[in-house]
């Protein structure tokens, strides 16, 4: 290029700096929403997979009744078995200093050293010395959730007995990323279940298992035969009697996470990518008008005999010029927000080994796609506008010139005559189709993504309030290990401050319907309970549905086995196969819950009287603290737990989503404010002349502020419905992708939010036309009809 | 003396939605070589529209613009491009002076399209400013230059590239009396001393006197085509 040319592009740039900056920030926000977030996405996949090689997480563990240690050794020599660690696993209770008793896991590990599977992360303080009875490793989840460190003393119940340890550290253990108890429990509980690893032969002594194990975590040898591996184990250990084998991707914290993230997977592609395409066509947009502007200078250039490849390279170098400053910005910041998310999240989960990678693959889709659609803007409407002859191309006002004035047909339809500004204003609106359309455009994307990102939020919360202020009504819940029978029940019913037990069944079962089969924790209700209370989706009124000894599952579920109401499937108990019809489809939270009535479950237990394994109490609120310890206190309770704090555990779990969502909310924002702001800012200079021809001849500038906020209100008003159906659609869709088993969404926007959106953008737009404003108040009126604009 | 340009039987119409403008109607035409011509004609009459032929800025619908034997309506892009670069000065009514570059700057602009010497292009921008009268504006902006020094930029610029034709459209149109006066007067200079062939377009009659032959466009055609024995200096000229 010709050293004045390229001055030009700098100096043209410099000019529309205020453009230039916001096309930049668009760029910027869409590469790097792509690089964060997805990336985000993918560092999180990569820190668990680092995570767990690091820690040689078990390939499989075996339970068994109870083995001596030495059988390691024969397992150890199995082909394909690399490593073999024996361990002792007891669950126990443990009271919390308030007397508040919640489960605990101890897990009897060799001291002295770090077992070769399941290895611990020392967060705080030492591993256990091979000559410390007394010391505890305690899992980071509850050792924060608590407050404790190294020199604490934690008390759990050892057969019936408090018995001090001193905490030596504070770890991380791959079993327990998400502290899940067991397959059932899918929901984090790091508050009411401890895990804590103490040595193995003091552990023994106390349980009085001297030489005894009952778990063995095995390590494969990389091109190990999985299924021979754990078949031949399985062979070693059955004099054993083998209770369990759980093959890593079973392993409750490891389904768990790869069900978390799961959800993110759909979300942390489309997002970006949705952000990244209103970036690009936003670009294109805008780009496009700033060099249609210059068409008279694109005439001028091809008049002094600058070709036509001379002036399209000036127009592409303007443009990428752009292009590659939003994508340099953009991948600074992609980076830094990637690891920053990542290191949130990882942190707030209690992933101990972070992996924040660069990835090429992210950047470059990103620069491709804004350096393509910036070339394209650049490069498009110079092209048409150079194939003009000059003369054609130098034609002032080309914009006025091309669009004639006439009435619109609002004018035309409504009965009063409206006001010279009004009028000017509704047909500068519809004037100029390709300016009025990409300022409509813009405003579209604009309300679409406030509106996407407001209502996500919004869906999250409807669920979870949905969830715990309508579904479930109980107050506390108490499963037992041990059935009770209606005394217990009676019992409990005349406690101080519980005004209403329901009992209930709750076991194991799997589901079996043409071929597939689906574990899930069944509960049999009462079908008249008050409890939990069913939105039926599909079939007959719950109380029919159970009455009359039917299921209810959720739409989830009877997808996953190809069931329609009225088909019946298998239900595999611990009391046999029984045959049962789906009778509806209910609507909950939880994306695998199934029902039946109390009797129809009672029947197939064969007990001679009724037994229960949970009640669900309804009590005053301000005995529930006690209500949980003394429903703990039951002889055979396993767990007791308040709604409210199920619920502290759910919203803590969704943390990664509240994050995705801050992050696109402030994405929104910026490209929402960005784009506005350019097409007003271009809808004024593309007339630049215009407004100073009527400055000229006396408009105040109070009125042409009028007419073009006017203006932009019409486009508004025809923007907004659109903008408000595609931020729904697309909501919605996003939410439906983030439904996983372990939750079911979708779009629930409240009216606020549409409100709140259309008006923001509103005023957003208003704002973003006041620097043009400004402008024309500062035109030089002689210069402006004079100078090429 | 040859003629440099001429226009036979040329034919120019615009359409203009349903309808057609006939902005000149078989219009006969020749400019000898270093002639001041002073085309005449009320607005819309279709003198801007002779001269964007004669540039070859636009191109006819009938007939032939020959400019130094060549017919440059056959010419095809590129080959038009060149004749633009090389061969014709354009001053144009609203100056269009580039707002992003510098007085010299926008000589220099047009000084590139022929040489890429550093030094020449500076020294020759130097001259041309120094002919207009400006040789200390040359780091100003088009905003920081009165209305009839940004047209004096725009006859250095159409200078710049020692054109054999240069044409003026209406550069007085935008100009006090004072001011258009010493624009005419440059281009006067200017055809006397180089021998440049000057083809000037206004509506004003005042400015005829300046030419050494004054053609009258009327409808599209020639309506009436004089010489003038005794052209008058510029600042002869009232208006
Ligand atoms: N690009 C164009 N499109 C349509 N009509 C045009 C165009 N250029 C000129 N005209 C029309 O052609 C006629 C002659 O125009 P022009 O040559 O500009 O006249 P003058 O310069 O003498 O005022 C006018 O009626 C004008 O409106
Ligand atoms: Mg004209």
């Amino acid at each position: 290029m010709r050293p004045t040319m390229r001055r030009k592009t700098w100096r043209d740039l410099r000019a529309a700096w205020a453009q230039s900056l916001a096309l930049v920030v668009i760029v910027a926000l869409g590469i790097s929403s792509l690089m964060a977030l997805t990336g985000a996405y993918r560092d999180l996949g990569a820190s668990y997979r680092h995570t767990y090689d690091s820690l040689h997480f078990a390939d499989v563990t075996f339970r068994v009744r109870a083995a001596p240690t030495a059988a390691a050794a024969k397992l150890a020599a199995l082909d394909g078995v690399q490593a073999v660690t024996p361990r002792l696993v007891v669950d126990t209770g443990y009271e919390l200093p308030d007397g508040v008793p919640i489960r605990a896991r101890l897990i009897g590990i060799a001291s002295g050293q770090q077992p070769a599977v399941n290895q611990v992360y020392l967060l705080e303080g030492e591993f256990l010395s091979s000559d410390d009875p007394q010391g505890v490793l305690v899992e980071s989840h509850f050792a924060k959730a608590y407050g404790l460190h190294p020199g604490d003393t934690v008390t759990p119940i050892i057969m019936g007995k408090k018995t001090p340890l001193t905490v030596r550290g504070i770890v991380a253990s791959p079993e327990y990323l998400i502290v899940s108890p067991s397959r059932q429990e899918v929901m984090p509980s790091a508050r009411t279940f401890g895990v804590f690893f103490v040595a193995l032969n003091e552990l023994q002594r106390l349980t009085n298992a001297q030489g005894k194990v009952n778990e063995f975590c095995l390590l494969f040898t990389p091109h190990a035969d999985a299924d021979a591996v754990v078949k031949a184990a399985r062979a070693v250990l059955t004099p054993y009697g083998v209770e369990s084998a759980t093959l890593a991707k079973d392993q409750p914290s490891a389904a768990a996470l790869k069900l978390d993230l799961e959800g993110y997977r759909e979300m942390s592609n489309t997002i970006p990518a949705l952000i990244l395409l209103v970036a690009a066509l936003s670009l294109y947009v805008m780009l496009g008008r700033m060099v249609r502007s210059q068409r008279q200078q694109i005439g001028l250039m091809r008049a002094l005999g600058y070709s036509r490849r001379q002036v399209a390279a000036h127009y592409l170098a303007f443009a990428l010029l752009i292009g590659a400053t939003g994508a340099v910005v953009g991948a600074g910041l992609g980076v830094l927000l990637a690891r920053g998310i990542t290191t949130a999240y990882a942190t707030e989960l209690g992933i101990p080994l972070i992996q924040v990678r660069f990835y090429p693959d992210l950047l470059l889709e990103g620069v491709l796609i804004s350096l393509m659609l910036a070339a394209l803007a650049g490069w498009g409407p110079t092209r048409a506008i150079s194939r003009l002859r000059p003369a054609q191309a130098m034609r002032l006002n080309p914009v006025e010139a091309l669009a004639r004035g006439r009435r619109t047909l609002l004018e035309r339809l409504l009965p009063w005559t409206f006001s010279l500004t009004v009028r000017m204003a509704l047909r500068n609106a519809f004037r100029a189709r390709r300016r009025a359309a990409s300022t409509w455009i813009s405003i579209v994307f604009a309300v679409m993504l406030v509106l996407m990102s407001w209502g996500m939020w919004d869906s999250m919360n409807y669920m979870l309030d949905r969830n715990f202020r309508q579904i479930e009504r109980w107050d506390a819940l108490a499963v037992f290990s041990q059935p009770q029978t209606s005394d217990a029940l009676n019992d409990v019913r005349h406690w101080e401050g519980v005004r209403e037990v329901t009992p209930a069944l709750v076991f194991p079962v799997t589901l079996k319907a043409d071929g597939q089969h689906k574990d899930v924790l069944l509960s049999a209700l009462p079908p008249d309970q008050t409890m939990h209370r069913w939105f039926v989706l599909d079939g007959v009124s719950p109380l029919k549905a159970l009455q009359d000894g039917g299921v209810l599952l959720t739409p989830l579920l009877a997808q996953n086995l190809s069931l329609n109401v009225g088909d019946t499937l298998t239900v595999q108990t611990p009391f046999g196969d029984k045959k049962v019809v789906l009778r509806g489809l209910v609507d909950e939270l939880y994306g695998s819950n199934a029902f039946v009535g109390l009797d129809t479950a009672e029947a197939w237990t064969g007990a001679p009287v009724a037994v229960y394994t949970a009640f669900y109490v309804r009590a005053e609120a301000d005995r529930l603290t006690a209500l949980k310890k003394d429903l703990f206190r039951l002889p055979g309770a396993a767990s007791a737990t308040l709604k409210r704090d199920m619920e502290r555990d759910w919203r803590s779990l969704m943390n990664l989503f509240y994050v995705f969502m801050g992050f696109l909310a402030v994405f929104a924002g910026g490209m929402a404010f960005a784009v506005l702001f350019n097409a007003m800012t271009v809808n004024v200079l593309e007339r630049e002349r215009e407004l100073a021809t009527m400055r000229a001849i006396g408009a105040s500038l109070r009125r042409i502020a009028a007419m073009l906020a006017l203006e932009t209100v019409v486009l508004w008003l025809l923007a907004v419905a659109p903008g408000l159906f595609l931020g729904w659609y697309v909501g919605d869709a996003m939410m439906r992708s983030f439904s996983t088993e372990l939750m079911t969404l979708q779009a629930h926007i409240e009216t606020h939010s549409y409100v709140l959106t259309a008006v923001g953008v509103l005023i957003t737009a208003l704002l973003g036309a006041l620097p043009a404003i400004r402008r024309v108040g500062k035109l030089n009126l002689a210069e402006a009809t004079k100078i090429l604009t | 003396m040859s003629a440099i340009i001429r226009l036979e039987n040329v034919t120019k119409t615009y359409p203009m939605g349903e309808v057609e403008v006939h902005a000149l109607r078989g219009l006969n035409l020749e400019v000898p070589q270093g002639q001041f011509v002073v085309l005449l004609g009320p607005s819309g009459s279709g003198k801007t529209t002779t001269l964007n032929l004669i540039g070859g800025l636009d191109r006819p619908t009938e007939g032939k613009v020959v400019v130094e034997g060549e017919d440059i309506a056959r010419l095809n892009d590129r080959r038009l491009t060149q004749y633009r670069a090389a061969k014709v000065g354009f001053v144009f009514q609203f100056f269009n002076l580039i707002p992003t570059l510098t007085a010299a700057e926008n000589i220099a602009f047009a000084l590139e399209l022929v040489t890429r010497d550093r030094k020449a292009i500076q020294e020759r921008t130097a001259a041309l400013l120094a002919l207009v009268g400006l040789a200390n504006r040359g780091n100003h902006f088009p905003s920081q230059l009165s209305g009839g020094e940004q047209q004096r930029v725009a006859i250095a610029r159409a200078l710049a590239n020692r054109p054999s034709i240069v044409l003026a459209d209406e550069p007085t149109g935008n100009l006090d009396v004072e001011t258009g006066r010493q624009v005419l007067q440059a281009l006067r200079d200017l055809n006397r001393q180089e021998g440049v062939t000057v083809v000037l377009v206004t509506h004003n009659t005042a400015i005829a006197p300046l030419a050494d032959r004054v053609v009258r466009l009327h409808n599209g055609t020639v309506a009436s085509d004089e010489h003038n024995p005794h052209p008058a200096p510029a600042s002869a000229l009232n208006w």
